[in-house]
């Protein structure tokens, strides 16, 4: 559905997007993640036909960003950043207008409106002008027009700012209903929205993709280690501990109130916790809680943006 | 062309907010109150309109570019050139949507100023002719004055910058000409101003006079600030 090969973006002397490639399929959800500047908006201002990239291409649904730009105007829906709409329309004009210029047949043209405001819940709103509006209602108008005419690809810039949690889950269903059938790409620093959405993120920083994959597989290629927490009444011998076979490290150990925690790095794969288990047994200590931890997607973040830090 | 949806919107912006009844309102009062007030239309007794048509070009250098700074800069400001050029539009059919819902609005206005000829009519006889020239003349000098704020108006992102700058560019090209009243030029600088002057080649029109290099001059310019707005486009991208 969407290819984008070895696309280049510099304005003046910075490179906002620096030699990105990558291949989308159809139904699949895809984040892009990444701190502010790093490069998703430009991304999406270049598949979206707003921007040309200073090198390289991209093909949407079979068409160009060079021969074909009307084509795939025509089959994507975009969201941009802080959703920008014209003031003086009321909602129910400003739908109007896009489901004509989106080409939206007239003898559909009500159905289809209608059909997109059930699904962003803008009933309540739809004949107040839109500068009246608040950001949550904003926000869902934006993305009604953006789905007005069923495109085959959704790029949505940050779809859930300025939404309250109720609202998040709303929008957040619809758009995994929606990625069922079409190619959506999401951008968004939010980490729960993309364990909750995507199928696969595509990690930037620096205008480079640092890392690709499901949560999962790029949790894995990061986390190197397994770690655990152990809680242990009274005091313990932290070197016997230390010389079980897959314990590399004791990354931490303090008494507390009698107990103490342990805070513990394993190798990889290796069924460390019950031989934890075993040793605590063996070693007749009260063993009050033994916790698998699992790096979360901030860590992730955090290291991966970290790293390439000039 | 796609572009009906576009000029729809665009007029409904023009008319859900105050300004272009403002503008519209001012238009035809200040033309009258000069015509017929200072201009002392009845004291001087002349069954001619020149002096309506001859305010023209001074009023539109005020009230052209209060249409046109909005067109563009409130895009920018709003940041929905964001949407606006990812639509199934091209770059000139979006540029020509927000330039004939301006061309809509100067028709507007001066359909409004008609029924001033047509009951002055009853009171002698006009040169029918002569006033269907200078309404010609005025369209054009509207097209050409409008092409030349939209693009103004593209190059910014806020309108009051849109206006102050319009308003200078149109105050010197249409008054170019004059310049060589003031100072001392070579006789084809003279020449070459006066040539590129708006009010110079309206003036032909106010006499009454429809001059096809006059025709052609103000279509050249509006085509010209078009194109440009096209390819200023295009570029930034």
């Amino acid at each position: 559905m969407i290819k984008v090969e070895n696309i280049d973006k510099i304005y003046g002397k910075f490179k906002a997007v620096d030699n990105v490639s990558f291949h989308i399929g159809k139904g699949e959800i895809v984040g892009l993640l990444g701190p502010n500047g790093a490069g998703k908006t430009t991304i999406m201002k270049i598949l979206t036909g707003y921007h040309y990239p200073t090198h390289g291409t991209a093909i949407l649904n079979g068409y160009s960003i060079y021969d074909d730009l009307l084509k795939v105007k025509e089959s994507t829906g975009y969201l941009p950043e802080m959703a920008p709409l014209y003031d003086d329309l009321t909602v129910m004009e400003y739908l109007d207008f896009m489901a004509d210029i989106r080409k939206v047949p007239k003898s559909r043209k009500k159905a289809e409106i209608d059909r997109v405001i059930q699904e962003t819940g803008l009933a309540p709103v739809i004949n107040r002008s839109i500068g009246k509006l608040s950001k949550g209602y904003r926000q869902r108008t934006g993305l009604a027009q953006a789905i007005i005419h069923s495109p085959d690809i959704l790029i949505l810039d940050e779809p859930t700012t300025g939404l309250d949690p109720n609202q998040i889950i709303e929008i957040r269903k619809l758009i995994c209903d929606i990625g069922k059938e079409k190619t959506v790409i999401l951008s968004t620093h939010i980490l729960q929205e993309v364990e909750a959405v995507c199928n696969r993120v595509l990690i930037l920083n620096h205008g480079k993709i640092v890392a690709e994959g499901s949560p999962e597989q790029i949790r894995d290629q990061v986390q190197k280690d397994d770690r655990f927490t152990i809680e242990v009444a009274g005091t313990v011998d932290v070197q016997s501990l230390k010389a079980l076979e897959p314990v590399t490290e004791i990354l931490s150990a303090e008494s507390k109130d009698g107990k103490t925690i342990i805070k513990i790095s394993a190798q990889k794969g290796t069924d460390a916790g019950a031989l934890i288990f075993d040793w605590a047994v063996k070693n007749g200590c009260r063993l009050s809680a033994l916790i698998p931890e699992q790096t979360s997607l901030e860590d992730i973040f955090r290291k991966l943006t970290n790293q390439t830090e000039v | 062309m796609n572009i009906k949806g576009l000029i729809k919107k665009e007029l409904k912006a023009y008319f859900n907010s105050p300004m272009a009844y403002l503008v519209v309102l001012f238009f035809v009062l200040t033309l009258n109150i000069f015509f017929f007030f200072f201009g002392q239309f009845f004291g001087r007794d002349t069954a001619s309109m020149r002096s309506y048509f001859s305010i023209m070009p001074v009023l539109f250098i005020l009230i052209l570019p209060a249409i046109s700074m909005r067109s563009w800069a409130e895009e920018r400001k709003l940041k929905t050139d964001m949407l606006l050029f990812t639509l199934p539009l091209s770059e000139f059919e979006i540029v020509m949507g927000k330039f004939i819902s301006a061309v809509i609005l100067l028709i507007l206005m001066i359909v409004l100023t008609f029924p001033v000829p047509i009951m002055l009519n009853m009171f002698g006889s006009f040169e029918r002719g002569q006033i269907i020239g200078e309404y010609i003349g005025t369209f054009l000098l509207g097209l050409a004055g409008l092409s030349v704020g939209q693009f103004i108006s593209s190059r910014t992102s806020n309108q009051i910058s849109a206006y102050i700058f319009s308003v200078v560019a149109l105050l010197f090209i249409t008054f170019i000409g004059q310049i060589t009243m003031v100072i001392n030029v070579p006789k084809f600088i003279d020449n070459l101003f006066s040539y590129l002057s708006l009010s110079t080649h309206f003036e032909s029109f106010e006499k009454g006079i429809f001059d096809t290099r006059d025709f052609s001059f103000f279509a050249i310019i509006t085509c010209l600030f078009i194109y440009l707005n096209v390819k200023v486009i295009k570029l930034n991208k």
